[in-house]
């Protein structure tokens, strides 16, 4: 009995609230990347790059001395305006051609290649590390538990939240779901459907910049960071339902705890396997993943 | 107030308005009618700004809708019904109203509350249902929600796409009694509609189409003009 309550404190608790930081930061993640696919029917594969931008850029700014609360607000500040010009620029261009699925993939793609290059080129392709910047730990029930992880948990849920209220209880919320459900309709309504995709799209490019900046002190920074985790996404977003905002929550947070735990009993060789595994077993059974898509009810 | 001119619109390679020339003048309801398929939808949908015109001019109020996106053309004062109402399925009977809003936004906070109020006022069932996603409304309820979401804003051309198709006899009679209302409002109101007796009722004018055309034109209360209009849509 005693070693039962032991294991669950000392080992599996604590993998689990590993796994939730990590969790939180790629629901962020996934959440920008089925956000845009719910309303403009576009895969971002350059979310991944746009991730190791926002580190990058926490990086550069932390060396000119801003801190760590300032970059917070100030990355993703920044971020938005790179997401914008994409969306106008370069997706636009191709938006109303009839094969725009595959091009605007083959064109996020080519961003992302650049993004990394560009990445290389300024900063060389050595792996940098941040100072955590919330140091020390706090016990909680006989845990231990890094400081810094229990600001990602709780952080990373408040914003989850703050983006849940605004998708589904602010007017914006409602003009977006609107859009992507029936672009014409709302557009005929005033929505001004342009801004709202532009937005959208800066919006979710922030996210993935602020998931770098609070993922860099954990898993250190480098120009291809974004890859392993961008699988991860993908994954969180096709299991949960390509363009809905609740399955990239439940699918982020199930997937990551799955990860974590599993690798207290299996090699962490075998915990990616397993969540693909997971993915092919929830598309056997439900093709369209656990929740529906944004605009749908 | 909505002036059409010699308008040509195509799908791909297919050519479905062939020059029409239409008008309305404030406040009069003009109707719309012909037989399926002859681009009585495609007209609203150009003016609308959904489908580009290739070539010929439409003019709201004075101001050349070319090029213009929907939003921008319903900020100039148009309000679209469309055919199958296009309720928005994730949202509440009250957020698709609200999208309605959307149409002026310059108006203050109050104005649009009152607004709103009003609507529900007018349509107790949507009211009761406020909370409810929009489309487990019943088909008659929708078409209400839709015409309700134009009320809302400050429109001042209505385009309404075959608002009683597939409804009950009294929502029917409820449909062109809100008709009525919006003419009495002074709204300028572009009908398309199959039950075309019922439309000449409300109507001051008319437009037979045919094959992406304007053939006829005619006084809603003339018999004569109504006889032409009979023989012109009958199959
Ligand atoms: N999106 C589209 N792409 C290609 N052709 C279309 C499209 N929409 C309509 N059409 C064609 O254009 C023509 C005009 O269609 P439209 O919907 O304007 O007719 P309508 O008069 O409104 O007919 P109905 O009475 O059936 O509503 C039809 O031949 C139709 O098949
Ligand atoms: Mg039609």
């Amino acid at each position: 009995m005693a070693e039962t309550i032991d294991y669950l404190q000392f080992i599996l608790a604590p993998q689990a609230l590993n796994g939730l930081s990590l969790g939180v930061a790629v629901v962020l993640m996934a959440l920008g990347l089925t956000i845009i696919f719910g309303l403009l029917d576009v895969i971002n594969m350059a979310h991944g790059e746009f991730y190791a931008m926002g580190a990058f850029l926490a990086l550069s700014l932390a060396g000119l001395g801003v801190g760590f609360w300032a970059l917070l607000v100030l990355v993703p500040l920044l971020m938005i305006p790179i997401g914008w010009a994409a969306e106008r620029w370069l997706i636009q261009r191709v938006f109303h051609s009839r094969d725009r699925h595959i091009l605007t993939l083959l064109l996020t793609f080519g961003l992302g290649m650049i993004l990394e290059d560009v990445l290389k080129l300024a900063y060389g392709p050595n792996t940098m590390r941040p100072e955590t910047p919330i140091a020390g730990g706090t016990e909680i029930l006989g845990m231990f538990l890094p400081n810094y992880r229990l600001f990602l948990i709780g952080f990373g849920l408040a914003l989850i939240a703050a983006v849940w209220v605004v998708v589904f209880r602010t007017r914006l919320g409602a003009m977006v779901r609107a859009a992507a459900f029936d672009k014409d309709m709302a557009s005929s309504l005033g929505v001004p459907v342009r801004r709202v995709y532009a937005g959208t799209f800066a919006f979710g490019v922030a996210l993935a910049g602020l998931s770098g900046v609070l993922l860099a002190p954990i898993y250190s920074v480098f120009p291809t960071m974004g890859r392993d985790f961008i699988l991860m996404a993908f994954t969180v977003v096709i299991v949960g339902g390509m363009g809905s905002i609740q399955g990239a929550v439940v699918a982020g947070l199930l997937l990551t705890q799955v990860q974590a735990i599993s690798s207290l009993y299996i090699s962490p060789v075998w915990s990616d396997p397993l969540v693909f595994g997971i993915m092919v077993l929830v598309l056997m059974v439900r093709p369209r993943g656990l929740f529906g898509r944004l605009g749908n009810a | 107030m909505l002036t059409i001119e010699n308008l040509h619109a195509h799908y791909g390679l297919s050519h479905v308005l062939q020059g029409v020339s239409l008008h309305g003048g404030p406040g009069e309801v003009v109707g719309l009618f012909g037989r399926n398929g002859v681009g009585k939808t495609t007209i609203l949908k150009t003016i609308a700004g959904w489908v580009p015109a290739t070539s010929g001019s439409v003019r709201l109020d004075g101001a050349d809708l070319a090029g213009r996106t929907p939003d921008a053309i319903a900020r100039l004062g148009l309000g679209l019904v469309p055919e199958d109402r296009r309720i928005f399925p994730g949202l509440s009977v009250e957020e698709n109203l609200r999208l309605g809003l959307l149409q002026c936004p310059a108006r203050s906070r109050r104005e649009n509350e009152a607004a709103i109020g009003r609507a529900f006022a007018r349509f107790p069932r949507l009211a009761e249902r406020r909370h409810q996603m929009g489309t487990t409304l019943s088909g008659g309820e929708q078409q209400m929600l839709a015409m309700a979401r134009v009320m809302v804003g400050t429109a001042k051309l209505l385009l309404i796409d075959e608002p009683t198709e597939g409804l009950a006899p009294m929502i029917v009679d409820e449909i062109f009694a809100i008709i009525g209302d919006l003419k009495r409002a002074g709204l300028t109101i572009l009908l398309v509609e199959q039950n075309i007796h019922r439309a000449l009722d409300v109507a001051d004018r008319f437009y037979a189409v045919e094959r992406g055309r304007v053939t006829l034109e005619g006084d809603a209360a003339s018999p004569k003009d109504r006889a032409r209009l009979m023989e012109t849509v009958s199959v």
